[in-house]
């Protein structure tokens, strides 16, 4: 394209982006005041959260439409942090437990 | 050196805002030099974040007493406030619609429509600003409220705190810079030197701001 970007812009896609990202964050917020389970509880705000950062970094920052060697560039790096928290913090839990 | 570099070279240095438009490259279509630089320069901030997000849940996992806070026999001796949940929602809400303002203001400047993408980046611009004044209200109080400080949460006085301090202040800079970064643009499209690959760059590390924050908010003040 002539003007440098290469994506379609639905707003209306962007609104309904916006009111997700909003359910979503009071949903966590609810989440976060209910007596559940702690290991239940920090799962379902990371799921959560995961999913709106997933819905900014597809819809907002427009990786949805990027080539795929794009979208691999910038998730696939993501993998060794994961691994590294999963198995440092149980680590450091099960040391001081 | 491949015909696109050679034209990015041929490029470089030329004013005037417009963007150095490669053709079409087999892997990374077409996406400008400019946005690739930013998306790199994003995952080494986004591996920054996550080291301080991985301290602190190391030190957290590991810590017998986590947040000292009031018991049924009464205060202990190093009692430190609760974080305000509502109040951060509000300013997680707040960046949030400052990232829908932003992608408006890419989606206007990619239609060349340079007084609504002005409009849109003013308005992303007080989305930065009201969120570096709620930042503030938290540490030291404002209108009233006394702030986290005075309460009692102090950085370097327990993992705790530094840990939050370290990692939601880091953000605040990426907010202040983000918003002057967008000031700077404003100012640079009210008088014609931008284009769209600019304002999508400017984008791009905006909505990463955002992107951090609800991590930040999520593992900080709601785990």
């Amino acid at each position: 394209m002539s003007d440098g970007t290469s994506h379609s812009h639905s707003r209306k896609q962007y609104w309904i982006i916006f009111g997700l990202l909003f359910v979503l964050t009071v949903a966590e917020v609810a989440l976060a005041q209910t007596a559940m389970a702690k290991s239940l509880l920090v799962g379902g705000l990371v799921a959560l959260a995961l999913a709106k950062a997933t819905l900014v970094a597809l819809f907002f920052m427009h990786l949805k439409t990027e080539m795929k060697a794009l979208k691999l560039t910038v998730f696939l790096p993501f993998i060794f942090p994961a691994l590294y928290a999963f198995f440092l913090i149980w680590e450091a839990g099960v040391r001081h437990a | 050196m491949s015909s696109a570099a050679a034209v990015a070279g041929e490029h470089a240095g030329h004013g005037g805002g417009h963007a150095h438009v490669l053709p079409p490259d087999e892997l990374f279509g077409e996406a400008t030099p400019g946005k690739l630089g930013m998306w790199i320069f994003l995952l080494s901030d986004a591996f920054s974040f996550g080291g301080l997000l991985l301290a602190y849940g190391i030190l957290r996992g590991g810590a017998q007493i986590w947040h000292h806070v009031k018991d049924q026999a009464g205060w202990t001796m190093e009692t430190e406030p609760t974080l305000g949940i509502n109040f951060t929602a509000g300013l997680t809400f707040l960046l949030i619609c400052s990232s829908v303002t932003m992608v408006m203001a890419v989606a206007s400047s990619a239609e060349k429509n340079r007084k609504a993408t002005i409009v849109w980046l003013a308005l992303t611009a007080l989305g930065g600003a009201l969120f570096l004044g709620g930042q503030y209200k938290e540490y030291f109080g404002l209108f009233g409220s006394e702030g986290l400080v005075k309460e009692g949460l102090v950085f370097g006085h327990s993992a705790y705190a530094s840990t939050f301090y370290v990692t939601t202040s880091f953000h605040g800079a990426h907010v202040l810079t983000g918003t002057i970064y967008i000031l700077v643009t404003l100012f640079r499209t009210m008088m014609g030197k931008t284009d769209a690959n600019e304002i999508e760059i400017l984008g791009l590390f905006w909505h990463f701001v955002d992107l951090v924050w609800i991590l930040v908010f999520t593992f900080i003040y709601l785990v």
